[in-house]
Order: structure tokens, then sequence, then C-alpha cells
């Protein structure tokens, strides 16, 4: 039962995650800047846990798009295990830790999960309120728009199937 | 404080001391190699270095099957998928590096390549990635004393078609046995020795205070330390000293087993990027920027610099200082110590004496946010901030 609300909390997480970007490209100068900076085709998958969710995601250039799959992803991150990715995705960790504490496996280039945590760490600034963020970046980032405004948009995106 | 989670790995098997290297060929065939590729470098081979470790496994009954002296200085994947394919062609079985950080840092790639049974190094780029793969067995013979690299699971190596330098992260790169002889270090150039130390210093005090560390590297960290801040100077000033040139093996070799559990942070990031965009020399580059990160990350990592000073001043003078300001002293012992190399040697302390041009400085700090290291650097660094050491280092 608590793995099945584990998997079910992490899978929302991933989709959480993709959508904050979406709406973060129009909303926040630093993830478009960060985005831009992305060489067009690049992809990322996460894998969350052996038969959980994961996430594949490939810029085009414009925009982030979420895919059911991708045959050979450019930089492939695959947590350990599923209570490991229940912490990196509900703010008990950052990416920082999560590197640190050797929760996942990555293949590609390490320079791809540099921009990678670039952009995670300044979207969940966003997503978590202060006190928990504190907790995982050492510095917090400046935020060019308010949490609610980004919730706001998440809610319309979501009734939209925007994403 | 006990971090929430740590692991640490070292099954590097150390030989340390009188007539270390005349026991390669023992445990090559304990490892069950005949065959060995040696591995060095143009200058090693010139001054005779190449050839003594050659002499010494030839008498042994165990003589390299093939010699490659051609690894340059910050040694590229092309290089490392040649050797790889060298070391099929000559069906060897071992392989023997001899050399320093661009030295031990290819063979660690060549082995990669064939004991993952690929042609292509840059396939296998990644962290944590790979399985053990084929055992193909390994000596590391370091001929300076700085990058630790015979003691690590990490391989930098040159992408020059992308001008960076990569990092290959995988347990499985770690040698199967490093060997520390005062033979390998005694002709060492004061420069050199004064560069390379500085580079263990870096990696100790790194591995020390990033967001990695744990207990055990800790305990290898401060004896590195220690030993460094003891000896470094000896050794410049007198290059013949074997008790000071074996302390400082050993003080390289254990600030790498430290950062190897513990990773670095942004001295080496920045650095890295100053080697793939400007060619700066890494331990050059890592003496220079030392300080100038320190004080930057002072104010996530001044209790961690405070605890560290006994191990450079002794604890009686580091127990007459005021709390408040052993952080600060700590960073003014290593400007001490890098201000005393360059005066005995001549060793940069300025990004502008080691040849970067002010122009580079922001391709360097694009580089640098995109470099591993960053990620455990104690606080979080962005571009511009990067930029804003730089331009204090130059």
């Amino acid at each position: 039962m608590k793995r099945a609300l584990q998997r079910w909390v992490v899978g929302a997480a991933l989709r959480l995650v993709h959508a904050a970007l979406v709406e973060l490209q129009e909303l926040d100068p630093y993830i478009a800047n960060e985005l831009a900076r992305l060489p067009a085709g690049m992809s990322y998958a996460i894998h969350t846990g052996h038969g959980c969710p994961s996430l594949y995601v490939q810029w085009d250039g414009e925009r982030l798009h979420r895919l059911p799959g991708l045959d050979s992803p450019r930089c492939e991150l695959r947590m350990k295990a599923l209570p490991l990715s229940f912490r990196l995705f509900t703010g008990q960790m950052g990416l920082a830790q999560g590197y640190a504490q050797h929760v996942f496996t990555m293949a590609g280039e390490v320079a791809d999960v540099m921009r990678l945590a670039r952009l995670v760490n300044h979207t969940e600034a966003y997503l978590f309120p202060p006190f928990i963020t504190r907790r995982f970046l050492s510095v917090m980032p400046q935020l060019a728009s308010g949490p609610l405004r980004l919730y706001a948009r998440l809610l319309r995106g979501l009734i939209t199937a925007r994403y | 404080m006990t971090p929430a989670y740590f692991e640490y790995q070292n099954a590097v098997k150390l030989l340390c001391g009188q007539n270390a290297l005349d026991r390669i060929p023992d445990e090559l065939r304990h490892l069950g190699a005949a065959r060995p590729l040696l591995l060095s470098d143009a200058v090693l081979a010139k001054i005779g270095v190449a050839a003594q470790v050659s002499e010494v496994m030839q008498a042994e009954g165990c003589p390299p099957a093939e010699l490659y002296t051609d690894i340059p200085v910050d040694s590229s994947l092309e290089v490392v998928n040649r050797i790889a394919r060298l070391y099929r062609e000559k069906a060897c079985d071992a392989v023997v590096a001899v050399g320093g950080g661009s030295v031990i840092d290819t063979a660690k790639g060549v082995r990669l390549v064939l004991s993952q049974g690929k042609d292509d190094i840059l396939s296998l780029s990644g962290v944590e990635n790979l399985n053990r793969g084929r055992h193909i067995p390994f000596i590391v013979v370091p001929t300076t004393a700085g990058t630790g690299s015979e003691c690590t699971g990490v391989a930098v190596i040159r992408n020059d078609e992308q001008g960076v330098k990569m990092e290959f992260l995988s347990p499985f790169v770690e040698p199967d046995v490093a060997v520390l002889d005062v033979r390998m270090t005694l002709r060492l150039p004061a420069r050199a020795t004064a560069a390379t130390g500085m580079d263990a210093l870096v990696h100790a005090i790194e591995a020390c205070t990033c967001l990695q560390g744990n207990p055990l590297s800790y305990a290898h960290g401060t004896s590195a330390i220690r030993l460094i801040t003891r000896h470094l100077e000896e050794c410049v000033r007198h290059g013949s000293h074997a008790d000071a040139r074996l302390a400082m093996a050993l003080a390289a070799t254990q600030a790498g087993i430290a950062f190897s559990n513990s990773m670095v942070g942004a001295v080496h990031a920045i650095g890295h990027a100053l080697g793939g965009v400007c060619h700066v020399a890494h331990a050059e580059a890592m003496s220079i920027l030392l300080p100038h990160v320190m004080r930057c990350n002072l104010s996530h990592s001044a209790g961690a610099y405070a605890e560290l000073l006994p191990y450079v001043l002794g604890w009686e003078a580091a127990a007459a200082l005021p709390a408040a300001e052993r952080a600060e002293a700590l960073i003014c012992a290593v400007e001490r110590l890098s201000r005393t190399l360059h005066e005995l040697t001549g060793l940069p302390l300025r990004l502008r004496d080691a040849g970067v041009q002010e122009s580079d400085l922001p391709r360097v700090a694009a580089g640098a946010v995109n470099d591993g290291a960053l990620i455990v650097n104690p606080r979080m660094l962005s571009e511009q901030e990067v930029l804003g050491i730089l331009r204090q280092a130059y």
C-alpha cells in the first residue's frame, strides 16, 4: 500500500515538474534562458524505480515535450529505488543531495545533468514553500513571478490538457 | 556530523615505500597477467623514468609486451581509443601506467573501454552507470604527488571536439594496485612539485568541506592536509629529501581517496573549464583558484574551514585564535603557502600569469557551471558568481 502510494506521488510529481517547466518558460526569464541554451533535440529520461513511473522529455528548440517513451535519450537518470525517488520528488532532498547520496545513476554527459539540475532547482523554488526549499537549496533563487500565479496556470493547463 | 547517507569505496592495494617498484612483476602475476602494456609520456621516457619501471619488470621476468609513451598533457578521448586498439592488436593482458594525472586518467579510460568491450570511450560517459565488465589487471605508478588518481574512481579526459574536460565516474576505473616509490618523484622539478602539491591540497580541502563529505574521507583528507602543510615546502626546497617525498606521495594518495568518496567542488569545476578553454595546467589552475573560491564559499563553510585550521597550523596555534577568526586564518595560511611557492618556483598567483586572456573568462564561467564538481560545492554558484571569482583571480 505504502509503495503504491509512493508510486502515485512520484508519478504525479514527475508530471508536475514537466508542466511547471512548460509554464515557467513563459513566466520566468531564467527558465526560458536555460531552456533556450539546451541543444535542440536534447532529451532526458528519468526512471524512478523498478516498475515505477518514468518521465521522458525532449526539447525541440522551442518547447519541452513530454513523450510516452524514448529509444535512446541523451541523458538518462535512473533512481536506485522508489523510496529514494519519493524523497527526491517530495522536497525531502534536492538534486545536489541526491547526487551526493548516490540516489541515482546517470548515462550520458555530466554537463546535461547540471543543466537539468539548474532547471529543477529553480522550478522547485516555485513548487515548494520557502521553508522546505531552504532545506535543500543553499541559495534561494530570485523568482520572477509569484508561485500562486504558476499554480493557477498549472490548474488551467491541467483542465485544458496542455501537457 | 554523520551525513544522512554516504558511500565509501577504496579497493586499491597500496604498495608504499622502499622497493615498492620492484614488487610490480609479482603483483602482475597475482593478477594473472603476463603481457602488460606499459603507458607513459614522452618526458618520462626521455628522462628514463619509464625505462626504470620497464627494467624492473624485465628483471623480475614480466617485461612489458608493448610500450606506449605518446600520451600528451591533457590527454583526449581519441588517445584513449587509439591505445585501446593497440592493446587489442598486441594481445596485451594488463595495463601499467607510469606518469602523472594525464597518463593515469588515460590508462583508466583505456581500461574502461577494454573492460566494457567497446571501441569508443564516449559511449561510456556517465555516473555509476557501468557494470564491472571484464577484469583488466591495472597497476598505476604515479610520478607526481598531486592528482591522487592512483586511488580514485574518476577519470578526467579532454573532449577535443567540444573543448571540455569530461568526467567518467565509476568505481570500476579504480586501479588494482598503486605503487608509491620515491624513486618516481625525486626528479620532479620544483615548480611541478609545488603545483601538484597544491592540487593535492585542493583535493583534501574540497573533500572535507563539500556536500558529499563523510567521516571516512574526512579522516583521509585531514591527514593529507597535515602532511602537505608540513612537507610540501621541504620537497620544493630540497627535491632529493626522500622522507618528504614519500610523505607527499602518501598525502596525494590520501587526498585522492578522500575526494574519490566525497567529490570536490568549485575549484575543480572552474579549473576543469580553464583547462578546457584556456589550456591552463590543471594543478596551476587549482593553486590560483583555491583561496578565491574559499572566500566565496566562506558564508557556507566557515565552520568547516575553522575545523581544518589545526591540521594546518597545529592544535596550539589554532586554539590560540578566537573561533570566529579561524576560517579566515585558514584562507590566509593557504595564501601564504601559495606566495611561498610562487617565490620559490614562480608558480603563478594570478590567471593572467598562467596565460589566460580576460576575454576568455565568460566562456570559462559558462563551462564551469556545467561541470559535475559544482553540484556538491557547499553553495550553489551562478554563472555570474563564477565569473566574479574568475575576475578576482585574474
